[in-house]
């Protein structure tokens, strides 16, 4: 149980292809150096027991989401909201602890059916992290034993991390405010300018 | 009762009586206010007598809901966000971030200022070490070490206040390198002032100072044997279930695993240093403690390696005052003091990201705490808790 630490990690791209391999993934890839594995939502559990059995992914990092949107109430809205398919990510992080290797494993869910396998029968660890995943995107962890509420309050409307669910303070006080529009800083020091914004 | 007919004689049989005695469990509300919980931790535990049957904890006393405040804030915005994650060492929470932002648009980072980010993060690692080692015996209840400990601790808050200008937040890091330090010119053209004058020598001195406290705490708390009471073979974590849960930092390597990812993941010119992963073996209490004691002597050791090193150069790259992050995807973790602290960033093109996920150590950390307080007695549970060197902000985020 004490693997050495001097084992070298894989290459991301080599990584990426014998994970996806291993697994029955339905794409992959390795920009910037992290590892992605797409998995189809039917497969999610066992591709997740795969990797952590045989590709040696045994840590349980986090599990969370991201909510593809074309529109959106809070932040930039995207550049090109056309290429953008409309679903919910459920990604989850797994690597090891003999070397740097590790991937983000992601299912796709459709907006109108977000529902997908809990992982807590392959790690326990993973309880919580649904748990918030359910409460912020709403999302629907089949099987968890216990899909309560994590941080919210019981009674809370709505799922804060969703796209549509607009930032409150953002809605009283629009940005930039009036303390945010500063004068163009000089050329001589270009740090001043950096925390402002384009006036 | 028959105790005191036998005239205040205990007799064995009667002690095992009493053990018998299975009434109906009560439920024990510990905390949000608690001193044992750093800050606002419910823990509702089903007792059986003293011995805990079921706990859960009640979390999001703090949630300040960053990962959404990220989505309406710049890139530079974000550090000031981030910072305070983890207040008890803000610093070292800072790099993940700006290194995934860095590496998103190919930013490469001048070598003094990774050396900068290095120094300091280990100087945030010492603090952050200092205040579990001197927090937790007050725990147990040795009040003492809390003041060995507290005095050295300032002086390393003092030598990042120096630098940063700030003892908690200390917000220095840029997308590209690093700020002057405070009273410091341009980045870019010439250093005016990068880091205050007399900071190495400062530091190397500080460096004797917080050895020296390393044995004094030695002395009063690993050597105790009270304390040895109360923490070996209690709250043992086996590795199979810090893999399951997530569980990282000393806590993983109190339980055998030989991880740190300061040896894998180069955010930072780690490997131009000397220094050992310190691996125990029992993963209890007393182990997690002793691990954050030697992780302080490695740490002032690549402090002092890496004073002797520090190259001259500018401390920022070239960085367009308007941050537009090309579209893509990244997860940046780093060895943080209290474990594996990450950033999944996702961008979709501009001056905002489209998600930011924020992995916190803490939060896996303490998530262990059902499985391992089941048949714990309540004192056991306060010591087990208090081992885990958590913060709220950083379980909560």
């Amino acid at each position: 149980m004490t693997p050495s630490p001097s084992e070298t990690a894989t290459e991301p791209s080599a990584l990426a292809a014998r994970l996806a391999g291993l697994v029955g993934a339905s794409g992959f890839s390795a920009e910037h150096g992290t590892v992605k594995i797409q998995v189809e939502r039917a497969g999610w559990v066992e591709a997740i027991r795969t990797a952590r059995d045989e590709a040696g992914l045994a840590f349980f990092s986090w599990l969370s989401a991201v909510d593809w949107s074309r529109q959106v109430a809070v932040g930039d809205p995207p550049a090109d909201p056309d290429t953008i398919e409309e679903r919910y990510d459920v990604v989850c992080r797994l690597s090891s602890v003999a070397s740097a290797d590790g991937a983000l494993f992601v299912a796709s869910l459709p907006k109108d059916d977000p529902r997908i396998d809990s992982l807590v029968p392959v790690f326990d660890g993973a309880a919580w992290h649904e748990r918030e995943a359910a409460e912020m995107f709403g999302i629907d962890f089949t099987g968890h034993p216990h899909l309560v509420k994590l941080y919210l309050p019981e009674g809370f409307e709505g799922h804060p991390l969703r796209k549509s669910f607009a930032l409150l303070s953002r809605e009283v006080k629009p940005w930039p405010g009036t303390v945010d529009v500063e004068a163009m800083p000089s050329a001589e020091n270009r740090e001043a300018g950096e925390g402002g914004e384009e006036a | 009762m028959s105790a005191l007919d036998a005239g205040g004689m205990v007799q064995i049989s009667d002690a095992a009586v009493s053990v018998e005695l299975v009434g109906e469990d009560m439920m024990l509300n510990i905390g949000p206010q608690h001193p044992s919980t750093h800050g606002v931790l419910r823990l509702v535990a089903q007792v059986d007598g003293e011995r805990i049957t079921r706990l859960e904890p009640v979390i999001g006393y703090m949630h300040r809901g960053k990962e959404k405040l990220a989505e309406v804030r710049t890139y530079p915005q974000i550090t000031t966000l981030i910072n305070r994650i983890d207040w008890i060492s803000g610093f070292a929470n800072e790099v993940p971030f700006v290194v995934a932002v860095e590496r998103l648009m190919g930013i490469e980072v001048p070598e003094r200022a990774q050396y900068i980010r290095l120094i300091l993060t280990e100087l945030t690692r010492i603090s952050n070490h200092l205040v579990f080692a001197s927090s937790y015996p007050l725990e147990l209840g040795a009040a003492t070490p809390l003041m060995y400990a507290f005095r050295e601790r300032e002086r390393v808050l003092d030598l990042i206040e120096s630098v940063t200008g700030g003892r908690f937040h200390p917000n220095f890091n840029r997308v590209g390198g690093v700020k002057p330090a405070a009273g410091g010119g341009s980045t870019q053209k010439n250093v005016v002032l990068d880091l205050p004058a007399g900071f190495f020598e400062a530091t190397l001195r500080t460096m004797d100072k917080v050895l020296e406290v390393c044995d004094e705490i030695d002395n009063l708390v690993v050597g105790n044997e009270l304390i040895q009471a109360r923490t070996i073979g209690v709250g043992v974590l086996p590795p199979e279930i810090v893999l399951a849960y997530g569980v990282s930092g000393p806590n993983m390597r109190a339980s055998g695993i030989d991880f740190d990812l300061r040896k894998h993941e180069h955010l930072l010119p780690y490997d131009d240093f000397d220094f050992d992963v310190v691996v125990r073996s029992n993963g209890d209490c007393f182990d997690r403690y002793v691990t954050r004691i030697e992780e302080i002597r490695q740490s002032v050791s690549i402090v002092r390696q890496a004073i002797g090193k520090i190259p001259s150069g500018p401390l920022r790259a070239k960085v367009p005052r308007v941050l537009k992050v090309p579209p893509g995807e990244i997860y940046v973790r780093a060895e943080n003091p209290k474990g594996e602290m990450g950033y999944y960033v996702v961008s979709q093109g501009g001056r905002v990201p489209y998600r930011v996920k924020i992995r916190s150590a803490s939060f896996s950390n303490i998530s262990v705490l059902p499985w391992v307080s089941q048949g714990q007695l309540i004192p056991d549970l306060v010591a087990t808790m208090g081992s885990f060197d958590f913060v709220l902000g950083d379980v909560d985020r």
